[in-house]
């Protein structure tokens, strides 16, 4: 591999190129832009708050912050050293699933947490990436023309599934989901044929309502329900989504104001400091401020894409879409749910909601993307 | 490895046109998010903007302040003070039982509340108040409000209380007040019955002007936060509570307290019975009082259990209102009525002489008068003023028990009147159909023999015996009595008897009280101070027997009422009115076993009657004569 322009593209690294060099190299407009939705993140936590800093702005602040930091790690960390973990990741990330069945932390009827000692963890999250990097490697390794192959096939949906069963189990239905979407996307851009989608996607119509019959909690099914007939319980689960559209609603095109919200005053919308954040930002700043939240969102994903373009190597590629895919999901379920157009799944805005594991999660994620990119010049050995 | 770089251009273009797919589909989903938006802030931001100040805002209900009760001169007689009471909000806590403990340490709750405070939160939506404690002291008020914060889900609160200040001589009448019971809750669409602080009037004059009294509830707008805390409140003058109208009756508050003093006795506590006192003109009560008395406080503050049964157990039966319900035989004051009745017939000359020998014979029955060795001859005014059973046994048979219900009737017994309070009854004016209906037998001489003297059938109460009085004593008008000022009143009827008649009646009346001999005479009868000395009064005793006296108790001698249990004793009654030449003032008064009529109710109605006149100023102006002022 010759590099281009003479300029660091990876080939300086293989050979240990400077740490300042390499930071310079760095895409920087995704930090950028990661910065500002944690910053927006901190604001409306601190509104969420009533204006208490120390009720979760802070802690968002530094966690940014921390987590800025982490992803530069990241990043500047060889491709070929993530490539070399992903399958290991992987392998942890399984074990401390499996720990969660044994050892975890009962919280809300759903146990999810490992405890450490030190901190508290949630492997499911852990897992997000994870299971990005293996598949990425995955199909990375294996040859083309077996992509579509029964025996390709099984290999990635024995990675896929052996998460999804025990993030189920725990229960955790939207993480699941979140998964599995992830999973069949990078199975998608690693080229399955179209034929394969076409039995795929009939074998999932007749599947789903079963799994849907059999695999679900009471309270899961419920929330499904809730979401398709609203009206059903007022009091109950669908009152957040209620309450939420009246947040958004009401807020009109222009908002309410910095700190003027009635809904959140009232404290009508609960968990708006975490996964209902968004019904402060349209309540506060308006269909303005909404979009604007969009928009930064879809700048990312969109750097995202480019830095996925960038990439000659399958598995930066995929590692980088995949990532992307996950990422962009949290938003799409997240605001989906808050307005009413998907079922509450408890899922966080990332980099905005308030909760440490995702920060450092999606964050992460963003350093490995970037250290895709920033080592997009280096080769990656085929073992398959 | 020729072969793995052409894999990789294969894969990588692969990967670019899935991802632009992808990516297409991520633009589209995000374009389905924002038009969402788009449909939530402005398509429908009315709706929920709505929607959003309904969350926000509530309305609560202001009670309004209860009106008051006031005599005739404006001394308050029910009135609102503050009260100071701890009510709990169930929804905000989840330790109830805790929170009731923590109260009870500082200020207890015996069982039987805390068993009526748990049964409310039951049977209330859970962010209703409940009463849990009422007329907290200053002390226990301000401790409990400094532990305020151990106590979740307890609010203290200074609301309106009621309270009767004068010593429960108008307990009777003004009655009480309580919470809303169920039926009255289905008789009133009234949301304020709902709230479990409100009070309604459930007796007396606070039931009767209940409508007057309550006012109307006000609203107040408050911002309120998910959990029903009030964040803010809006207060708007146009929807404050209408305090309820005052209420004035047409008593006078001293002279009631002066009336019920008069009860007492040395020894045997208050004595039992009624007194009434009347305006001759306009028949404004100024005194309806009940003896004994109860303390109405007892009955808002909450009664317990021993209060309950005292009140129960006492033979003087404070509760009932004997001035209104009580019926008694009205027994030698029914005499003025057939006296009236002779008259008016036109068979008896009044001039006309009985023989009194102490006793009558008709048929195979004997009837005594109360003098067993007799009055001698007894013309129609001398039988009166002595009381002489055995002319008005002669005369009632020549004119008829129905010609005497006639009489009885037109001067206003066997009548219950409107006087806005519930619970008058009509007492009984026997006739001859009367017996028929209620026994199924005939009536017998002897049956008018006994009503001739208020015996036997006859039942009056002491409202009707002074509304008799009154309208003797007014001579044209039919009067009716009223208690409260600004009642709507049907013009009073004219009485229709011959005026030389009753002048008749009243000059019979006056010899009772004023001619020496006469069986209530005193020489002044409302004493010597120059503010009634001089006033005539006239008036009539009656002793009503209360049981049977055999003929070997007559052989031997009637026991005297003093040696008898108090059960057995007679009843005391007199009727009066005053002055004698102008009359302004009727009184009726029974004392329960009080003995003959010539002694205690004379004196407690002499001692009422000169008070009023006292206080109305109208002895010292008749003592001005125009002498004088020359």
């Amino acid at each position: 591999m010759v590099a281009r322009g003479g300029s660091f593209q990876g080939a300086v690294s293989a050979s240990g190129g400077s740490l300042t060099g390499k930071l310079y190299e760095i895409n920087w407009l995704l930090p950028t832009l990661v910065g500002v939705l944690g910053l927006v993140g901190v604001t409306m936590i601190f509104a969420a708050t009533d204006g208490v800093w120390r009720y979760g702005a802070f802690q968002h602040f530094v966690r940014i912050g921390f987590g800025g930091l982490v992803m530069l790690a990241v990043a500047l960390i060889d491709i070929r050293v993530w490539y070399r973990l992903a399958y290991p990741a992987y392998a942890v990330g399984l074990i401390m699933l499996i720990g969660v069945e044994f050892v975890g932390l009962e919280v809300n009827g759903s146990v999810r947490w490992l405890d450490f000692g030190f901190t508290r963890l949630q492997p499911s999250e852990f897992m997000k990436p994870a299971i990005v990097l293996a598949l990425a490697r995955y199909y990375h390794d294996l040859p083309a023309h077996r992509v579509s192959h029964v025996a390709g096939l099984l290999g990635a949906l024995i990675l896929l599934i052996l998460p999804m069963v025990l993030i189920l189990r725990q229960p955790d239905l939207g993480t699941t989901l979140l998964l599995a979407t992830t999973g069949v996307v990078v199975v998608f851009l690693a080229g399955i044929s179209w034929r394969v989608i076409g039995f795929a996607s009939l074998f999932a119509s007749v599947a789903i309502p079963l799994f849907f019959k059999f695999g679900l909690k009471p309270y899961q099914q419920e929330r499904v329900w809730t979401y398709l007939d609203p009206a059903r319980d007022p009091s109950g689960a669908s009152y957040h989504i209620t309450q939420s559209k009246i947040a958004l609603g009401s807020g009109g095109v222009n908002g309410k104001g910095f700190m003027r919200g009635t809904q959140r005053q009232g404290e009508y919308v609960p968990e708006n400091r975490t996964d209902f954040i968004f019904t402060v930002i349209g309540e506060e700043f308006g269909l303005v401020g909404g979009l604007l939240t969009i928009g930064l969102y879809m700048a990312v994903i969109a750097v995202c894409i480019w830095l996925s373009l960038q990439c000659k190597e399958m598995f930066s590629k995929l590692l980088v879409l995949g990532l992307t895919t996950t990422f962009t999901l949290y938003i799409f379920i997240n605001l989906g749910m808050v307005m009413g157009l998907a079922p509450v799944v408890g899922v966080p805005l990332p980099l905005i909601s308030y909760g440490g594991t995702v920060v450092l999660a999606v964050m992460g994620g963003f350093g490995l993307m970037l250290s895709a990119h920033l080592h997009r010049g280096i080769e990656l050995p085929r073992t398959g | 490895m020729p072969s793995t770089i052409s894999q990789n251009k294969i894969d990588k273009n692969l990967v670019t046109r899935r991802t632009a797919i992808l990516g297409a589909g991520g633009v589209g989903v995000f374009g389905v998010l924002g038009a969402r938006l788009y449909q939530l802030q402005v398509l429908q931001a009315e709706d929920y903007r709505t929607l959003s100040d309904n969350n926000r805002f509530n309305f609560n209900m202001l009670l309004p302040e209860r009106g008051e009760i006031k005599d005739r001169f404006g001394v308050p007689l029910a009135r609102n003070r503050q009260n100071f009471r701890l009510v709990m909000i169930p929804e905000r806590t989840s330790e109830i039982g805790k929170t009731l403990d923590r109260v009870s340490r500082i200020s207890p709750i015996s069982p039987r509340q805390r068993e009526s405070i748990e049964k409310d939160i039951r049977q209330n939506p859970k962010f209703v108040p409940i009463l849990v404690k009422d007329n907290v002291d200053w002390e226990t008020f301000t401790a409990l409000n400094m532990q305020l914060h151990a106590l979740p889900g307890i609010v203290s609160e200074a609301g309106q209380g009621r309270a009767y200040p004068e010593n429960g001589v108008f307990s009777h009448v003004l009655g009480y007040i309580g919470r809303a019971s169920q039926k009255d809750i289905e008789g009133d669409d009234d949301p304020l019955l709902k709230q479990p602080t409100f009070r309604i009037g459930k007796t007396g004059v606070e039931a009767a002007e209940e409508k007057t009294l309550r006012g109307s509830s006000g609203k107040l707008k408050v911002e309120v936060n998910a959990r029903g805390r009030i964040v803010r409140e809006w207060p708007d003058p146009e929807t404050r509570a209408k305090r309820g109208k005052d209420v004035w009756l047409t008593l006078d508050a001293e002279l009631q307290e002066f009336a019920a003093k008069q009860f007492a006795t040395e020894d045997e506590g208050d004595d039992s019975g009624g007194v009434c006192l009347i305006d001759v003109l306009t028949g404004e009560l100024r005194t309806l009082l009940s003896m004994p008395t109860f303390d109405a406080n007892l009955f808002v503050s909450g009664l317990t259990q021993s209060d309950m049964d005292r009140m129960n157990s006492d033979p003087k039966r404070p509760q009932y209102n004997k001035a209104i319900a009580g019926g008694y035989p009205p027994a030698s004051t029914y005499k003025m009525v057939v006296m009236l009745a002779a008259l008016e017939s036109g068979l008896i000359d009044p001039r006309k002489t009985v023989f009194c020998s102490g006793k009558l014979r008709l048929g195979n029955r004997t009837f005594h008068c109360w003098k067993r060795q007799g009055h001698g001859k007894m013309d129609m005014r001398d039988a009166l003023k002595n009381s002489c059973d055995t002319y008005f046994y002669d005369i009632s048979q020549i004119i008829g028990i129905d010609a005497i219900a006639g009489v009885a009737r037109r001067l206003g017994l066997g009548e219950s009147y409107d006087i806005s309070i519930g619970g008058s009854i009509s007492g009984i004016v026997p006739t001859e159909s009367w017996k028929q209906q209620r026994f199924g037998t005939g009536w017998r001489m002897g049956d008018t023999l006994n009503a001739s003297i208020g015996q036997g059938f006859v039942l009056a109460t002491p409202l009707q015996l002074a509304v008799m009085t009154a309208r003797i004593a007014n001579t044209q008008d039919a009067v009716l009595p009223n208690l409260v000022i600004g009642q709507s009143l049907p013009n009073f009827e004219p009485l229709d008897f011959n005026p030389v008649h009753l002048a008749y009646v009243r000059d019979a009346m006056w010899s009772v009280t004023s001619e020496p001999g006469g069986t209530a005479y005193r020489q002044n009868p409302f004493g010597t101070d120059t503010t009634v000395k001089g006033i005539e009064m006239a008036g009539k005793t009656g002793t009503g027997q209360v049981r049977g006296i055999s003929a070997a108790e007559r052989a031997t001698g009637i026991r005297k009422n003093e040696k008898l249990p108090w059960k057995l004793r007679d009843h005391s009654i007199f009727v009066g009115f005053a002055p004698y030449d102008r009359p302004r003032f009727a009184i009726g008064t029974i004392v329960e076993h009080g003995g003959s009529g010539s002694k205690r109710a004379a004196d407690i109605s002499r001692a009422v009657l000169g008070e009023a006149l006292r206080r109305d100023g109208l002895g010292q102006a008749s003592a001005l004569d125009p002498g004088a002022l020359r």
